[in-house]
């Protein structure tokens, strides 16, 4: 999936992440994590983002996750849901999710 | 067994908290809600948010339903199309006018059921009736698919539709919806979910209007907080000579039934079927309080 | 009571209305939100139109405002600070800017309050002590920035900068970058990025890189939204010229002083003499107290004050060339202007002719 223009998902609260998903401006994959839990949880945080990006077909993007303790099906979905805002994805293939 | 649905618990589907976690305060079932609760720009991540919730092992034990928006919204196939193949139980359509409302949809689920390889019929439909209209057609719209479970009364909008209020004590601007629904329900073997409370602070008057829904026949009612849950199934409890007379009647149809008799008698009168698994639904209510 | 897992506020209370609205449409809002405020120790910054506002059976108890990709403005009533009305408003407001294009945010804030907006996944660039904090949420932007300006550091003791608008570009103009190469061991120029000037970056820059064709020890580098910028500086583009006397450019000094000047060495700033406009006056006597004055764990940077070019008895300003563009008096014009600047004018702005032989 191309990233074609800015874009954010979920909120500040408790339980929830907020991602934000911009296009590259270098053609890399950069990924920087913000966490109260980053010394427990950073590396799984990490591997999941990284993951449901490569789901994804993301090659090239810069995200950046601000999580408030959230549990990783809720960081799954708005990784993606981010991913799918940023590139004017109109359809979903579920089977990818 | 008849599946309790007492309480069916409304959870906003962008609420990342609640969506993860509210199946701790185990209601009988649980409705993500991708309808009126989440706002416009958020409805495609609260879709992929219940998808995850629907197919998250949590979940797994607990009945599931999804409040679609409407198909004639934009929203509403796409929600349709998450809430199958993500495993939902039920699938809730607002705004229930007519039976053809039904008809669309139950012919939607079975396109997408064989496309994703889930079991033709598996996945029930809940219709809310919301306007006077959809009260008026309540009965053809219980029977316009088998995949019908239950009627589901929303009364804010339909008073909003009646050009009507809530005056807050006995309500006679319900009186008529409710009879309508559950009759409806009733006629065509459903379950009869009666309206929210909306006043999540005001336990005496939630539980006043609960004893309403009950004695009138609702199997449940829609709730928009987990505090209200305890208290309804606990309202729902039968009293300690209900629960005896129900034993005994169950316990004579076991009887009869090991004693290979057709006819099951208690105290010199005849127990027909119906009574016996309203006796079933007593007991079931006793021990899920 | 039921006990909850952890991040369910069973209290939370379901009746706040979350509403967007433009000052332009909805005046009446005005005086809630400046009241509001007012009770937060903040004055209602005019520039901004759009905002996010939280109200609880109607009354106001929570804004935000949204300049492009600024926020600012931010109260919440008393009674309600703390609980997840803050992160609630908070959410409103970083979606409503993303719809806008922008998810790279700055947010200005009291420095009492960055702890509170942490919370909104900001983290503070630039504190004015006592007064204000600039702070942004990605964390990546300025390191990455600072990281790509270090490496076109120079050898030398003496590090010159200027931050240039050249709108457009002229003798003056040259003349201060000409001074500025000729007393340092190099010169890093900064082209101001916003397009908010009558000139469009991309020309100014270029008419900029012609102009100085002939300067060996020099940068020319491409203005950011950490120079002079939108976000920096807003005073800067402010259409109503009377509010000049409150610009406040000390956000934008600090900046360059502790993440600009040190990726580069850079020790000296130049700047012109400025009788025309009073903004870049008062910016130029700003200078010498944020650069210099004020203790900081970052480097005091010297400011030097070259005397304008005077040409015919008077100083030349970009602003008397766009006075004579709009009587397109180019006669004139071609005295204060080097050929390459001339020519782009008279392409661009000139009645269709002949180019004048030079």
């Amino acid at each position: 999936m191309d990233i074609i223009k800015e874009a954010i998902a979920g909120t500040l609260e408790s339980s929830d992440v907020l991602v934000k998903v911009l296009p590259s401006q270098d053609g890399s994959l950069t990924l920087h994590v913000q966490s109260e839990v980053i010394k427990q949880f950073g590396k799984q945080i990490r591997a999941s983002v990284m993951q449901t990006l490569d789901a994804l077909s993301v090659q090239a993007a810069t995200v950046v996750v601000s999580d408030k303790g959230a549990l990783d099906c809720i960081i799954r979905a708005r990784v993606q849901a981010a991913v799918l805002r940023a590139a004017g994805a109109q359809e979903i293939d579920w089977s990818v999710l | 067994m008849m599946k309790l649905r007492r309480s069916m618990l409304f959870v906003p589907g962008d609420a990342a908290g609640m969506v993860s976690t509210s199946f701790v305060f185990k209601p009988d079932t649980i409705m993500f809600d991708l309808e009126d609760a989440v706002a416009p720009q958020e409805k495609d991540s609260a879709r992929i948010l219940v998808y995850h919730a629907l197919r998250h092992p949590s979940y797994r034990d607990i009945e599931t339903a999804v409040r679609i928006n409407g198909l004639d919204s934009e929203y509403g196939l796409k929600d349709l199309e998450m809430s199958v193949r993500g495993g939902a139980d039920i699938v809730r359509l607002p705004k229930t006018e007519k039976p053809e409302d039904i008809e669309l949809l139950d012919q939607h689920i079975t396109r997408i059921e064989q496309a994703c390889g889930r079991q033709v019929g598996q996945t029930r439909v809940m219709a809310a009736i919301e306007s006077a209209y959809g009260v008026v057609n309540a009965v053809s719209i219980a029977r316009a698919s088998p995949r019908m479970i239950a009627l589901a009364l929303a009364g804010f909008d339909y008073l909003v539709d009646m050009q009507s209020e809530r005056s807050g004590e006995s309500e006679p601007e319900l009186f008529y919806a409710r009879a309508a629904v559950l009759h409806a329900a009733r006629a065509a073997g459903l379950d009869a979910f009666d309206v929210v409370y909306g006043d999540v602070n005001d336990m005496e008057g939630f539980l006043r209007e609960v004893m309403i829904a009950k004695n009138l026949g609702f199997n449940g009612k829609s709730l928009i907080h987990p505090r209200q849950i305890k208290p309804l199934h606990q309202s729902y409890a039968p009293t300690p000579q209900e629960l005896a007379r129900a034993r005994r009647i169950i316990q004579a149809a076991e009887k009869a039934k090991k004693e290979g008799l057709g006819v099951i008698s208690l105290d010199g009168k005849m127990v027909d079927p119906p009574v016996v698994a309203h006796a079933e639904l007593v007991l079931r209510r006793a021990e899920a309080v | 009571m039921t006990d909850a897992p952890p991040g369910i506020d069973l209290n939370a209370d379901i009746k706040l209305d979350f509403q967007t609205i433009n000052l332009q449409e909805v005046p009446e809002a005005k005086e809630e939100i400046r009241d509001l405020l007012q009770e937060n120790g903040l004055d209602l910054d005019e520039q901004v139109d759009i905002f996010v506002v939280c109200r609880e059976h109607g009354r106001l108890v929570g804004c935000a405002g949204l300049d492009r990709d600024v926020i600012k403005d931010v109260a919440v009533d008393p009674s309600l600070r703390g609980t997840a009305v803050s992160l609630r408003l908070g959410s409103r407001v970083l979606a409503l800017a993303a719809d806008r294009g922008h998810a790279d945010l700055f947010l200005y804030c009291r420095p009492e309050h960055v702890d509170w907006f942490r919370g909104w996944a900001f983290h503070p660039l630039v504190e004015v002590p006592g007064v204000m904090t600039l702070l942004e949420n990605n964390p990546l932007n300025l390191p990455k920035y600072v990281e790509r300006l270090s490496r076109e550091r120079r050898p030398g003791k003496r590090i010159g900068a200027i931050v240039m608008n050249a709108n457009p570009f002229t003798l003056g103009h040259r003349f201060l970058a000409e001074k500025a190469a000729e007393n340092c061991d190099w010169l890093h120029l900064f082209v101001v990025r916003e397009d908010a000037a009558q000139f469009p970056y991309a020309d100014r820059f270029r008419l900029i890189t012609e102009g100085l064709a002939g300067i060996a020890n020099l940068t020319i580098h491409h203005g950011s939204k950490y120079i002079i910028s939108r976000a920096t500086f807003p005073g800067y583009f402010l259409k109503d010229r009377s509010m000049i006397e409150h610009s406040f450019s000390a956000i934008d000094l600090l900046m360059f002083r502790e993440h600009i000047a040190p990726a580069l060495g850079i020790n000296c700033r130049y700047v012109g003499t400025e009788p025309f406009d009073a903004t870049t006056n008062s910016y130029n006597t700003s200078m010498k107290h944020w650069l210099w004055d004020v203790a900081s764990a970052s480097p005091p940077i010297q400011t030097v004050v070259v005397e304008r070019l005077i040409i015919d008895g008077l100083p030349v300003s970009a602003s008397t060339v766009r006075a004579l563009l709009a009587g397109e008096n180019f006669a004139e014009i071609a005295r204060l202007v080097p050929a390459t600047t001339l020519e782009y004018l008279e392409k661009s702005f000139g009645p269709a002719r002949e180019p004048a032989s030079r």
